[in-house]
């Protein structure tokens, strides 16, 4: 057997030497990204598809540059697509060597350009799993254990290359597949709320973002809006990341735009097809579309507000007229 | 009288034959895309009990605040009934709480079983596929815990083949008997398979595919020539009811009235 990531005794040691304290976590995205992301790391992709994923986090990873990469997810679109991109402009500053993974692509807005064009040129190491195993393997990683069962997939062809390994149940009898943890060198999570310490609180789906970041060595934290501490605290229930599993936590309104961020703004209809259109474009041969677009909105901009700034407003309101989910603070109302 | 459509698409077609597959006050576990536009148009037409369940956490939910364009996003969790994540999802479909797994496929063999990762040689061109697809997601999930499943794909001999590319989530394997049950599985597999030309289901001796019904202007021969395996035709197939008035116009004005599943084509 072989760890990609930290291995569960090494992941166990990691913590045991690790500053839990209660401090005040707030940094720059770009100090963040110095300190957390490194060459050669697994890194762990929070949300699901395009909903909620770490695409302020990613931007700042592409601008500076990280090789080796390993990416392990269940479902994504866009965090992955943007790293794809700056990956097929220049793989001398960044590049993805494996993926862990179940599903890229953008569901409604078509398949991943990229995805294909990193694959069936042989860009990457592919290890495939069920949305299920991934999920399942992050929570292996944050219940500290080396393995988790599972029943799927069971006679797919991906137990053929992939890691998983079926034996008899010792009290059934019957064959059960055995997934190994995943415990990444770095979990990239974007929420809706967090306080300074770095307690998250998610709305709408969890997705599998408190396993991955729990299964992880250090967690990024990337927020819509921080909240006062007291607030937090006053419903602990609704604490889906508890602030010891985080290192980072940075105030990034539109975060995870132009996704889905639930409460907050729906998918931007016209931006996703703007990216993928030049994504699919590289992929014909033709770059110029989607080294303009880095040009423009990645290597062009020093941060990601300056990236949201080049967004019409009225864009970036509608999305946000169009979210129907009840907000947070509605919903709290309530519970008062 | 029932009012019959004159005008509507294959797309439109397979939605309402999905739709009419569907039981009432039965949990379905949605893929994401067709599977959708048909559980909300059974909700709207005759099974206004039906419990949609959504891989990343909604369980539940109305779909009363517009077609979700993902199976994650804000639309799968209006007023859900129960909310967490993929792992909650997923372990109530091994507990046996999904009656009904309702996924998408892009290539299909006799006993059901589906490919959704790659075209091209396997394993040896696995690295380096002809064609990559997106992967399995939670359709290979859904396929082996779901009590039953139902597939909904586009109709087309290079969709339809005797042997797989790879095998993404499990039909009956290799039809022999009770292949899931010694593979370890907990559902009982494909129910039925319905597409742009028919409906199919599966023998309950050999597991391979069978005619149920041919779709409006298809016949058996038309369905057999469509599909590159050798089908079972029974001697009581029958020509599936047409799409009502009704029906299309909830379709096209209610459920996908900007077309991102329906009437678009769907991916070639």
């Amino acid at each position: 057997m072989y760890w990609t990531g930290l291995s569960p005794d090494e992941a166990r040691q990691f913590l045991a030497n690790k500053d839990k304290s209660k401090r005040d976590k707030r940094m720059g995205l770009k100090e963040a990204v110095q300190k957390y992301v490194k060459d050669g790391d697994n890194i762990g992709i929070g949300g699901f598809v395009n909903a909620r994923q770490p695409v302020a986090t990613v931007f700042e990873i592409a601008r500076q540059g990280r090789k080796d990469l390993t990416l392990s997810f269940q479902s994504a679109g866009l965090a992955i697509e943007y790293l794809a991109g700056a990956m097929a402009l220049d793989d001398s500053k960044n590049n993805i060597k494996r993926l862990e993974l179940a599903y890229w692509a953008h569901e409604a807005f078509g398949i991943s350009p990229l995805f294909r064009y990193l694959t069936e040129n042989n860009k990457v190491e592919l290890e495939d799993w069920s949305n299920y195993n991934m999920s399942a393997r992050f929570k292996a990683g944050s219940m500290g254990l080396p393995f988790i069962p599972c029943r799927s997939p069971l006679g797919s062809d991906m137990l053929k290359t992939n890691r998983a390994k079926i034996i008899d149940c010792p009290f059934t009898e019957r064959p059960i597949m055995l997934l190994p943890a995943s415990h990444p060198d770095i979990a990239l999570i974007h929420v809706q709320e967090a306080d300074i310490y770095g307690n998250c609180r998610i709305q709408g789906p969890l997705y599998t973002c408190p396993e991955i970041s729990m299964a992880s060595a250090h967690t990024i934290v990337t927020c819509d809006r921080l909240i006062e501490h007291d607030d937090m605290t006053r419903y602990p229930n609704r604490i889906s990341i508890p602030f010891f599993s985080v290192d980072a936590v940075i105030e990034v309104p539109f975060g995870s735009y132009p996704g889905n961020c639930n409460g907050i703004h729906y998918f931007d209809e016209k931006h996703i097809p703007e990216f993928r259109t030049a994504c699919e474009k590289f992929r014909k041969g033709d770059p110029v579309a989607l080294q303009k677009y880095y040009d423009d909105y990645v290597f062009g901009v020093e941060n990601f507000a300056q990236f949201i700034d080049k967004i019409p407003f009225e864009q970036l309101q509608y999305v946000q007229k169009i979210e129907p989910s009840t907000t947070l603070e509605a919903a709290f109302k309530v519970l008062e | 009288m029932t009012k019959y459509a004159e005008d509507f698409t294959a797309q439109e077609m397979i939605v309402v034959a999905g739709s009419r597959t569907l039981v009432d006050n039965k949990v379905v576990f949605a893929g994401t895309g067709l599977p959708m536009v048909a559980i909300t148009l059974a909700q709207l037409t005759h099974s206004p009990g039906i419990i949609p369940v959504f891989e990343a956490g909604a369980v539940g939910p109305s779909l009363s605040r517009g077609l979700p364009l993902s199976v994650g996003d804000s639309r799968t969790t209006f007023r859900a009934n129960y909310l967490l994540g993929l792992n909650s999802a997923f372990e109530l479909t091994q507990r046996g709480f999904a009656d009904i797994g309702f996924i998408g496929g892009a290539e299909i063999d006799p006993y059901g079983n589906l490919n959704s990762t790659m075209m091209g040689e396997f394993p040896e061109n696995y690295q380096k596929p002809k064609v990559r697809l997106p992967g399995s997601g939670g359709a290979s999930d859904m396929a082996c815990s779901c009590e039953q499943t139902i597939i909904i794909m586009v109709h087309e001999p290079r969709r339809f083949n005797k042997k797989l590319n790879y095998i993404t989530s499990p039909g009956y394997l290799d039809g022999t008997p009770n292949a899931r049950w010694r593979a370890g599985l907990a559902g009982q597999g494909p129910y039925r398979v319905i597409t742009t030309k028919a409906v199919l289901g599966f023998d309950d001796e050999t597991k391979r595919m069978k005619l149920i019904a041919t779709l409006p202007g298809e016949t058996v021969k038309s369905v057999q020539d469509a599909t590159g395996f050798e089908l079972i035709i029974p001697s009581d197939v029958y020509e599936f009811e047409p799409p009502t008035v009704e029906e299309i116009r909830l379709i096209r004005e209610a459920i996908d009235p900007k077309g991102y599943f329906v009437r678009k084509k769907i991916k070639e």
